[in-house]
């Protein structure tokens, strides 16, 4: 946990640094008229500093280890099963922006909700079809033909 | 005179034309159900809810976005009380003794006295608000660039400070906000800035789509890592009107919870959660009998729910005199503002008296709305409670996802939200607080603007910052506030060595 915390601090640092080297390519300008680096310029030397603030305090400080210590016993107990209901769902947002626009905002929907809700329920079938049909039609009708949102039609273009 | 009463006349005028009454009404009622509902915090809702907003005048906007803000305060008192859970950050402490009245059959006197509470808080705090804008804005007005810009970094350093944990980490989101806010074409020099040429990054991050992405989803993904079986209590909610016993306990309560909430709610960060501790400190120091807090004592449920009624008023204070946010959630409103094509800032008040004072007029008609909505609709909103959250996240993340497309009708949107998303997850599990990140992301262009602006006056000069009074004062407090922590923290530690 100690690495991942570490981690975590240097990851600041090489983000800060890239923004610095960025920043330069950008044009700092001069104190007088400052250029399009100028600002990104100083909040990247900032995040570097304060990047390394936290990696020195975590491997100096003794209140740190236990901190450290008391994260990685908060983590090996969720135990990484816990972040697998978190992580289809990220997959089946990714699948959402992927499918959007070729099958359109209706079926989309309809398939994303039905997974989501089988996520939740993954021995009904019943239920989570119920929901998710009724769900993504009523949305079209609420913000696509009420709100008048732009919502693409996809293979449905005759709706 | 003759012109505050002409100011209040206009806002009556705007706030009781039936759109506005029908939008503030939408705000508190929305505001009191996701506040009921543990899980969907205002950030989240009013984030969603902002594309929506876009068809309709600024000013009903803000009226119904302002109504959900002060409604979720009163909103979350309700499962404190019957479940034991808090519906918002700001009703944690009603947990202690709300709970315990509704254990010993006195649910409905707890309910009544935070509506009721609420109620005198939200009326002063509105009050106070409209008498301190108009003369504070007067004065915001003498600010130039160097005023602004060392003002801005005064509340960065009270925000970072004020975060929950670590004063470094608090700071590194608040620059990480500055730098995301930095993204796109330079409005000076024309040129892109860390686009990685990708067109979609030209106008920079939408504000809705990350905020969606950090409060919204993130807060769905964090939720499905444990099913939220919430166990309401079961209890037969009777005499909802507190007795004149309970009213002696507490009006000193309300009280003392309403000015210390409004002036807590003025400081940038996390004044409304703050002043309800404090409050809750207070009272327990005040009574005669401080052992019997936590069993159940009235004035823990009414100084505390008055206290974040009250902070949600004193938010609106920087909002509307300086442009500022002091809260996400008002970061929020001032991007609304923005996206409206409303300039915040001093002049908001004498440019757009509408705006100010049809939304201050509608914070009263809100409030008594609000002693309405919940005190007959308890029960609805404890059969709310009831819907599982394997049903909830799948409609909030579609709500996510149509909000943020339908803001640019881009599905490059989308993805900004969901990349926010598993990085406002993944700042939550290092313990990162998102509030300071928001308001950098929205202060930011004001930031460089004044910057800029001020190196301009002063012929490249950074002495400018420290000439002037106003600017000098606010650099010197915003360096006390980052750098006394850690010298009180060093000074400790000596002497405990040396004993």
């Amino acid at each position: 946990m100690k690495k991942l915390l570490l981690a975590d601090g240097l990851l600041w640092v090489l983000l800060g640094i890239g923004m610095c080297l960025g920043s330069i390519q950008l044009k700092l300008g001069t104190f007088h008229t400052p250029g399009a680096g100028f600002l990104p310029f100083f909040a990247g030397a900032s995040l570097a500093l304060f990047g390394l603030i936290l990696v020195c305090s975590t491997l100096i400080s003794q209140a740190k280890e236990g901190e450290a210590a008391r994260d990685l016993g908060r983590l090996t107990k969720r135990r990484w099963k816990r972040f697998l209901n978190p992580s289809l769902t990220v997959a089946i947002l990714v699948g959402y922006i992927l499918l959007l626009e070729p099958l359109g905002f209706l079926l989309t929907t309809f398939v994303c909700l039905l997974l989501l809700f089988k996520l939740a329920e993954p021995k009904k079938w019943l239920t989570p079809l119920l929901l998710s049909g009724s769900t993504a039609i009523l949305s079209y009708l609420l913000f696509s033909v009420w709100l008048q949102c732009q919502l693409p039609k996809g293979l449905l273009k005759f709706w | 005179m003759s012109g505050f009463f002409d100011n209040l006349a206009m806002g009556c005028h705007v706030a009781l034309s039936i759109g506005n009454l029908a939008y503030c009404f939408l705000g508190v009622l929305i505001g009191t159900l996701i506040g009921v509902l543990p899980g969907i915090g205002p950030v989240g809702t009013i984030s969603l809810l902002l594309p929506v907003t876009f068809g309709i005048s600024p000013t009903s906007a803000i009226i119904m976005l302002a109504g959900i803000y002060y409604g979720a305060q009163y909103g979350g008192s309700t499962t404190s009380i019957l479940v034991n859970i808090p519906g918002e950050a700001t009703s944690v402490i009603t947990c202690l003794d709300g709970y315990q009245m509704a254990r010993h059959g006195r649910a409905g006197p707890a309910l009544g006295i935070a509506a009721f509470g609420s109620f005198i808080a939200g009326t002063i705090g509105t009050i106070i608000v409209m008498l301190v804008a108009v003369p504070l804005s007067a004065v915001a007005l003498k600010f130039g660039p160097p005023e602004y810009f060392s003002l801005i970094i005064l509340s960065l350093a009270i925000l970072s400070y004020l975060a929950h944990g670590s004063l470094v980490k608090a700071v590194i989101m608040a620059i990480l906000g500055v730098s995301l806010s930095q993204i796109g074409i330079d409005g000076v020099t024309g040129r892109t800035r860390f686009t990685f040429g990708i067109l979609d990054l030209q106008d920079g991050l939408g504000l809705v789509p990350v905020v969606m992405g950090l409060f919204g989803v993130a807060e769905v993904l964090e939720n499905l890592e444990e099913s939220l079986n919430i166990d309401v209590f079961k209890t037969k909610i009777k005499n909802l009107l507190p007795n004149l016993r309970d009213w002696a306990e507490s009006i000193g309560a309300i009280i003392r919870g309403s000015f210390l909430g409004f002036f807590l709610g003025i400081l940038p960060g996390g004044g409304a959660i703050m002043s309800t501790f404090v409050s809750y400190a207070l009272e327990k120091k005040l009574s005669k009998h401080p052992e019997k807090f936590g069993t159940g004592v009235i004035a823990g449920v009414a100084g505390p729910e008055s206290a974040n009624n009250a902070a949600s008023s004193g938010a609106f204070i920087p909002l509307f005199t300086l442009g500022f946010p002091s809260n996400a959630i008002t970061a929020l409103l001032l991007g609304a503002l923005m996206i409206h094509g409303v300039q915040p800032g001093p002049t908001l008040i004498e440019k757009h008296p509408d705006i100010f004072w049809g939304t201050i007029i509608s914070m009263y008609i809100g409030n008594i709305l609000l002693v309405v909505l919940n005190l007959p609709l308890i029960g609805l909103w404890v059969r709310i409670l009831k819907v599982p959250y394997k049903i909830l996240f799948p409609l909030l993340l579609l709500l996510c996802i149509i909000g943020s497309y339908s803001t640019n009708n881009s599905k490059f949107d989308v993805l900004i939200m969901l990349i926010f998303g598993v990085i406002g997850y993944s700042f939550r599990k290092f313990d990162y607080e998102l509030a300071p990140l928001v308001i950098a992301f929205v202060l930011g262009p004001i930031l460089e603007t004044s910057l800029r602006q001020s190196l301009l006056i002063s012929k490249g000069s950074i002495s400018i910052f420290f000439m002037r009074p106003i600017s000098v004062a606010c650099l010197i407090i915003g360096a006390a506030v980052l750098l006394l922590p850690i010298a009180l923290r060093q000074s400790r530690r000596l002497r405990e060595k040396i004993t």
